[in-house]
């Protein structure tokens, strides 16, 4: 800030200088009288002294200096002046062509390529400092010396660790890492030696050692084979009777399907008796209303008799006998129990055939129920939502055999075939394709509250 | 009551079940993420056996895990990789959003993968393991390279399939392990015999199949990659055991013949090398080149405990199986466009023939229709134009019936234009009694050498015998006692020479001791054997059925035809 009012001071000075505020008048200068200045004092050296035209004499020589690269009185005649012989117009052609481009031509440079340019013809100064090393020397015997060792031999101590050092394990990222691809490289996974690498409860404990695979997973799912071979009928050119063995499968498959659907029917049927007649609506309609009067007597004596019967009071006689009643009835069922048992003597032919009948039918039902279990080994479990549908028979008609294996066409899918397959061995749960559901937007309805208010 | 007292389903089967989405909680991954994991480690949901316990009391069908099975699921690394790739695919869906690409590319570079190699280590610990369950993965990959290449499962994936599946029947060709052809309208089911197990397989026909709609095929492409590993990892092996280079290298020789003057018309050079592998017409280089080694004749020693009866049983049965795999050997056969090429070249190549076709149809033919020397002909027209005179025209259920025959059948009733034989099913396994179709009946006396009885035209025989019969009505009408003379009876076959009748005392004794046996029976097994012969006398009268139903079939045809015959002239 100083700086600046000296500044403005000293232009203020200037004797055809028009300061701003000359109007309202300069605070130190009044018109007319001019302060006295010493001039000896070093501080007024700055202030008080016009060196306008050195410094336009300066200004001047640095314009010649930026503009041309030096004083304009020290350069050779030909630099500044050439002798005008005439007008030469060779290759005022081709500049024609070139300029038609136009302002907008790929050859002229940017504007602001050219506005950053260097536009004074003065070389920027060079910089010393960056030739200057302090201890050049030193460095320069220090590089002359590493450079004998090393033609003899010797290496410095960095390089000697630097060699030591093992050699880094590129983590190879091989592209693909991936398990499917066409020229996929495969080795012994069976042979090889297992790596005996250190303690195992160390591994184990460390989280290194692969955890025992459980053995109930080593069983199959399922005892049916993987790949089970069609029946004789179903050969491209079958035999007659295996033909026909076939197609009574499938015929008696189509015969269950339909005797299903009859039985929906059947469920739904009604009796064309029961339907309503226009005499039974008729009778419906008057019942209770049209009756006569003998019949009500009748009915409620009826009612009367069978409703009250009364309990007189049992009598000792009645007492006693029931009592001797009992004791008797008691004594016959011992006498026949006793009798019987008696009898069971020769009746044990006829006893030990009703066992061996007994037995053998809990034998037949042990065996039915093995038979059933081992069955059911062989069924698809169920596994999940959706129940097991075994696939169509793949049959052809008789008129669709070919006699050719040209003229075959092919029967069912094998995708299809795989897939069923594994689902019959239990290896994965039936599935069916997820149907799409649409979902409606919600209708804004307004509340009836709010309905009233507008 | 003192102490704690005890609540349902806390114990028990209750707590050894886990619902699948409880599990799937437990993991924390997403459900398709869930069924990925569960197929790849072999993990199966079970069917508990009491549900209402488990289910804590209601019947709803829920899908149940064993809960060890989660459990062991928790230390699989690979769950870990499912996370990373979620995490992938959000910022992956990020970066796209924001147009960040070369975000994008660096996220693609850095994509997270798994690989499988241990939990086929841990599935299947030793090689035979594997082996045993090489059926599926086998049909899926043959179903795989089947599928055509748009973009809906991953090509790379068909491309894999394709590759394993033609090395596997490489190695099938050079081991000449096929056993068992069979042609149905569903696909070729193959039995071959590998290392002692019995591998069946079905490859479906290479010809149009749309894709039903209700098949998952996320499902089905999990599967597919791990069945790949597995696969990829025993076919290694097995050529290992056959000494051959893997992956396959055709031998120099065959591959110096294979070349084709124009083989960039046909395939890319990267693909070639596959193409002529898969035509299955070259032989395989092997690691340490023998040259045509003399199979030397191994001492035999018995091991112990076997007689001198097993041991020559075996060794026929060695014997056989050795003829068996030199079926077709020395055989030429050309193939005709029109019949399966792949199929019927496995099948040939498997027992030592020669195969080629024509140079359009695929890469790898190495002679022309026109060599002298092919010995057979596969075609499927009903005729052909020109015919070399020293080669039998044959269709191609020649070639099936007899590798199924384990024999060269005879040509004749394979010719172009005849009804062909039916193609019998080699899986089927008649036991005694079991209703015999006539044709394998037939098979079955051409195998043991017989000639088939020339069947004589039915109408020539009957002609005859009527003839006769009007001459004899005709002598009896004149009242002429016919010239009925005893004439030395004809001996059967089976009863001449010495030969027969060792045979016929020797089954006559037998049956003598059996009469025994069955008197000397005590009552209880005599019920027993009683009821037992009643029911195989019961099969045999059912058998009995079936044929006098052919034959009435037959019958019927016969005068069809005959009828047919006389409306003609």
């Amino acid at each position: 800030m100083a700086a600046v009012k000296r500044l403005k001071r000293v232009a203020a000075a200037q004797p055809g200088f028009m300061s701003f505020k000359s109007s309202a008048g300069s605070d130190d200068l009044n018109s007319g009288q001019r302060k006295r200045v010493n001039k000896n004092k070093k501080k007024n050296w700055n202030k008080h002294s016009d060196i306008q035209d050195v410094e336009e004499f300066l200004d001047d020589v640095r314009l010649q200096e930026r503009a041309t690269g030096g004083l304009i009185s020290e350069k050779p005649d030909d630099s500044l002046f050439f002798v005008d012989i005439g007008e030469q117009r060779k290759y005022v052609q081709p500049e024609v062509q070139e300029g038609k481009k136009g302002k907008k031509s790929k050859s002229r440079p940017l504007r602001i390529d050219l506005i950053l340019q260097h536009d004074s013809l003065v070389p920027p100064p060079k910089d010393i400092l960056a030739h200057q090393q302090p201890n050049a020397k030193k460095l320069r015997r220090i590089a002359e010396n590493a450079e004998k060792l090393a033609a003899m031999g010797v290496l410095p101590r960095r390089q000697k660790r630097l060699l030591n050092r093992r050699p880094a394990i590129t983590a190879s990222k091989s592209k693909t890492t991936a398990n499917n691809f066409p020229d996929r490289p495969y080795y012994d996974l069976w042979g090889g030696d297992a790596k005996e690498t250190a303690d195992p409860y160390y591994l184990e404990q460390t989280g290194k050692k692969r955890v025992k695979r459980p053995e109930k997973l080593n069983s199959k799912p399922s005892v049916l084979p993987a790949v089970e071979v069609i029946a004789p009928g179903g050969s491209y050119n079958p035999d007659f009777f295996s033909h026909q063995a076939l197609l009574l499968e499938a015929h008696e498959v189509e015969v269950k399907r339909e005797r299903a659907e009859l039985r929906i029917e059947r469920q739904l049927a009604v009796n064309r008796e029961d339907t309503a007649t226009e005499e039974t609506v008729f009778q419906e309609l008057v019942e209770g209303l049209v009756e006569e009067e003998e019949d009500e007597d009748e009915e409620e004596e009826a009612v009367s008799i069978r409703g009250g019967l009364q309990q007189e009071k049992k009598t000792e006689k009645e007492r006693r006998r029931e009592r001797a009643d009992k004791i008797k009835s008691q004594q016959k069922q011992a006498a026949r129990v006793f009798t019987d048992k008696k009898q069971q003597l020769f009746q044990l032919r006829s006893i030990q055939a009703t066992l061996k009948r007994g037995e053998q039918q809990t034998r037949e039902r042990v065996a039915q129920r093995k038979a059933n279990q081992e069955a059911e080994k062989s069924m698809p479990r169920r596994l999940g939502r959706l129940r097991f549908q075994a696939q169509d028979l793949e049959v052809q008609l008789s008129d669709e055999i070919p006699g050719s294996l040209r003229t075959l066409k092919p029967e069912g899918s094998v995708l299809k075939d795989r897939f069923k397959s594994m689902q019959k061995r239990n290896m994965i749960e039936p599935r069916e394709r997820a149907k799409f559901k649409r979902r409606h937007k919600v209708k804004y309805v307004e509340k009836r509250a709010f309905r009233e208010i507008t | 009551m003192g102490g704690l007292q005890k609540k349902k389903y806390e114990r028990g089967s209750a707590t050894n079940y886990i619902t699948r989405n409880k599990a799937r909680k437990k993991l924390q991954l997403s459900l398709a993420d869930f069924r990925r994991l569960c197929i790849l480690k072999g993990i199966y949901p079970h069917e508990p056996k009491h549900k209402k316990k488990v289910n804590k009391g209601s019947t709803a069908p829920r899908t149940f895990y064993l809960f060890k099975d989660i459990r062991f699921l928790l230390h699989e690394p690979i769950v870990r990789k499912f996370r990373e790739y979620k995490v992938f695919v959000r910022k992956l869906r990020k970066a796209y959003g924001k147009a960040e690409w070369t975000g994008v590319e660096r996220l693609r570079d850095n994509k997270p993968g798994y690989k499988l190699d241990h939990i086929i280590k841990e599935r299947y610990p030793t090689f035979i393991d594997a082996l045993r369950d090489i059926d599926d993965a086998l049909s899926m990959c043959f179903l795989f390279s089947t599928f055509a290449r748009t973009g809906k499962c991953h090509v790379q994936t068909i491309t894999l399939c394709r590759r394993l599946t033609v090395e596997w029947m490489n190695y099938v060709v050079t081991s000449r392990s096929l056993r068992k052809v069979f042609l149905s309208i569903k696909g070729i089911y193959y039995q071959a015999e590998v290392l002692g197990q019995l591998i069946t397989w079905l490859v479906p026909y290479q010809f149009a199949h749309d894709h039903p709609t209700d098949v998952d095929y996320r499902v089905m492409a999990t599967f597919t990659e791990m069945y790949t590993t597995l696969f990829g990892f025993i076919n290694f092996r097995l050529y290992q055991t056959l000494n051959l280079v893997y992956p396959p290298k055709l031998d120099s020789k065959a591959e110096s013949e294979l070349k084709a003057e124009h083989e960039e018309d046909y395939a890319m050079d990267s693909e070639s090398y596959l193409e002529k592998l898969s035509a299955l017409s070259a032989s395989l280089a092997r690691v340490v080149a023998t040259a045509e080694e003399e199979e030397n004749q191994l001492d035999l020693f018995p091991t112990e405990g076997e007689d001198q009866e097993n041991m020559q049983a075996r060794e026929k049965e060695q014997k056989e199986q050795e003829a068996q795999k030199r079926l077709f050997e020395g055989l030429k056969f050309f193939l005709n466009r029109e019949v399966p090429r792949e199929s019927l070249a496995f099948i040939l190549r498997c027992f030592g023939a020669e195969v080629s076709w024509d140079k359009s149809l695929c890469i790898g033919g190495t002679y022309e229709v026109t060599d002298e020397t092919i010995t057979h002909q596969i075609v499927d027209r009903p005729d052909m134009d020109k015919q070399y005179i020293n080669r039998y025209y044959i269709q191609p259920q020649w070639v099936f019936d007899s590798v199924n025959a384990q024999m060269r059948l005879p040509v004749e009733d394979y010719f172009l234009g005849t009804t062909l034989p039916p193609h019998l099913s080699p899986f089927v396994e008649e036991k005694d009694g079991d209703y015999v179709p006539p044709e394998k009946l037939k098979l079955m006396a051409l195998q043991r050498g017989e000639k088939p009885e020339e069947e004589d035209d039915v109408d020539d025989e009957e002609l005859t015998e009527e003839k006769n019969l009007k001459k004899m009505e005709g002598t009896r009408a004149q009242g002429k006692t016919l010239a009925v003379k005893v004439t030395p009876g004809k001996v059967k076959p089976w009863e001449t020479g010495s030969v027969g009748n060792k045979v016929r005392l020797e089954q006559e004794e037998k049956a003598e001791e059996k009469r025994l046996a069955i008197m000397m029976m005590k009552k209880k097994e005599k019920y027993l054997y009683d009821k037992i012969m009643f029911g195989k006398k019961r099969t045999t009268r059912e058998v009995n059925k079936l044929t006098a139903k052919r034959k009435a079939h037959e019958d019927a045809s016969k005068a069809q035809k005959k009828q047919k015959k006389a409306k003609k002239q």
